[in-house]
């Protein structure tokens, strides 16, 4: 798998990413790093704790990486449920959870697809 | 004598020079440069993604959290170039840390670029009303986020150069006035010493002149406001006084030193002797020198009257400069209570009534009053601190 049929895959802005880091080891370099990014999962629990707004935080952080690697589906959804969380809605952020769980999976999938395919 | 005097007027100047190539020099010599950029930020990926753009250039230091980057912030302070700082992070906000820098005055000269993900105009305003220098948005642009940081630290760096070189030159200008100030006396108690070797007056005399001008000018300050005249000022009157006869040196014995009736041509020759002070003086000028000012005026003007009846230059009234008005009278009231002129000392009573019914020339009403109101403090001075012992000249 290249690295543009991994944005293709997983809803990403290839032309973005690019445009911003010019070089697709770099771009891989950070894809690799947003596997070890502990804010989805720290999202999932402080949900799973009905804490709010550490739940907040996570997905704010979440939401802002997504944004930096151009992974628009995943950024779209973390960025509903920031918005939900920030007014306290977590009635709200709670329907979206399958949604954002579908997206990461498949986000992962393909990062491991791409990584396993080339250098590993 | 002449001689000795020029010798010590050369090493003065040489050292008000000297004074002035150190103070250059050590502005010149002054670096500046900062080389730390602090990123804080909780997600590893942009903190990654910043350091990228910048690991080439500068050393970084980064943090997850709030409560890190303040305790970078207060070990490494005045290393760091820029503040990459994350709004929302855990333990302590970026709010948090900014509140923090804005209470130690670390946002005077460290530049804080705030980093957020939404551009809204809200958000913008808040980060500036924070004391944020800038705002990067995410994602990170490198290039633009390259060009920014370093107009910003450029920015600061050329402000903190200027306020660095300001206190810097303040600095060296009170340690240049202080050494001026010194020399000044230095050069005032040589020329007085000089005064007192030629048998022209005793050291008792300039000490009294000092004194009393301190009392007469402290109550002219007092009473007559309109002069606006600063402590320093006074300061300054009071060790100028002691110059007013330096002139005298240049006056031949044969004249100065004459006990009977001068000729008038000998007369003439003794009054020249405020303008020989104005001379020697003229070599020490510098530039915006207030201290200059008093010690000429004083020297020339002392014989001054107030109806233009004085020499040299037959001023009248206040064209005759305050200060110099000042040591006249007290040369006048000197000369009574001290007996040099008139033989028999004067009470400090008596001597004030004979200046004030205009015996020694005509001078101004305010003088009159400051020289009146002054009375006691005079009598204290004359009688009680400052002795007569040896001081009437043989």
């Amino acid at each position: 798998m290249t690295v543009q049929e991994c944005y293709k895959t997983v809803g990403g802005d290839y032309k973005e990413i690019m445009s911003r880091l010019m070089s697709e080891d770099l771009v891989k370099r950070f894809l690799e790093m947003f596997l070890e990014d502990p804010s989805y999962l720290e999202l999932l629990e402080e949900m799973g704790k009905n804490d709010y707004e550490e739940a907040f935080r996570a997905s704010h952080t979440l939401k802002g990486v997504c944004q930096n690697l151009a992974l628009t589906e995943l950024f779209q959804i973390s960025y509903q449920i920031t918005e939900a969380l920030r007014g306290g809605n977590g009635q709200e952020a709670e329907k979206l959870l399958p949604d954002i769980k579908k997206s990461y999976d498949k986000t992962v999938a393909a990062i491991h697809a791409l990584l396993d395919g080339t250098d590993r | 004598m002449i001689r000795q005097l020029q010798q010590y007027m050369r090493c003065w100047m040489e050292l008000i020079d000297e004074i002035g190539k150190i103070t250059k020099e050590k502005i010149m010599g002054d670096n500046m440069k900062k080389n730390t950029i602090l990123i804080a930020d909780d997600a590893d990926i942009n903190r990654e993604m910043l350091k990228t753009i910048f690991e080439e250039q500068y050393q970084i230091i980064e943090a997850a959290d709030g409560e890190k980057t303040i305790e970078i912030l207060e070990a490494k302070q005045n290393q760091i170039a820029v503040l990459f700082l994350d709004l929302i992070m855990p333990k302590k906000s970026g709010l948090d840390v900014l509140e923090h820098m804005q209470k130690k005055g670390y946002m005077e000269y460290i530049p804080v670029i705030m980093i957020t993900g939404e551009a809204t105009a809200e958000s913008d305003e808040k980060a500036y009303e924070y004391g944020a220098s800038d705002i990067i948005y995410k994602p990170f642009a490198p290039k633009v986020v390259m060009r920014r940081t370093k107009n910003i630290i450029e920015l600061f760096e050329g402000r903190s150069y200027i306020k660095h070189q300001l206190e810097e030159r303040t600095n060296e200008l009170m340690e240049s006035n202080r050494k001026i100030k010194k020399s000044n006396k230095f050069f005032i108690d040589t020329l007085s010493s000089v005064i007192e070797l030629r048998g022209l007056e005793s050291s008792e005399h300039s000490r009294r002149v000092k004194c009393f001008t301190k009392i007469i000018m402290n109550n002219l300050v007092r009473f007559y406001p309109e002069y606006n005249l600063s402590d320093e000022d006074v300061r300054l009157i009071v060790e100028a006084s002691a110059l007013h006869d330096i002139g005298k040196i240049a006056v031949p014995d044969n004249v100065l030193l004459k006990k009977e009736n001068l000729t008038k041509e000998e007369e003439e020759e003794k009054r020249k002797h405020t303008i020989y002070g104005c001379k020697l003086l003229e070599n020490l000028k510098q530039n915006d020198d207030g201290f200059y000012q008093y010690c000429y005026d004083v020297c020339r003007y002392h014989h001054e009257k107030y109806d233009g009846k004085g020499y040299p230059d037959g001023l009248r009234g206040d064209e005759i400069p305050i200060w110099a008005q000042v040591v006249s009278v007290v040369d006048c009231f000197d000369s009574l209570v001290s007996g040099r002129v008139y033989q028999v000392p004067y009470a400090v009573d008596e001597a004030v009534r004979v200046i004030l019914a205009g015996e020694c020339g005509v001078f101004s009403p305010k003088i009159l009053d400051c020289l009146e109101v002054s009375k006691s403090e005079l009598f204290q001075a004359a009688e009680l601190e400052l002795s007569y012992a040896g001081s009437v000249e043989n």
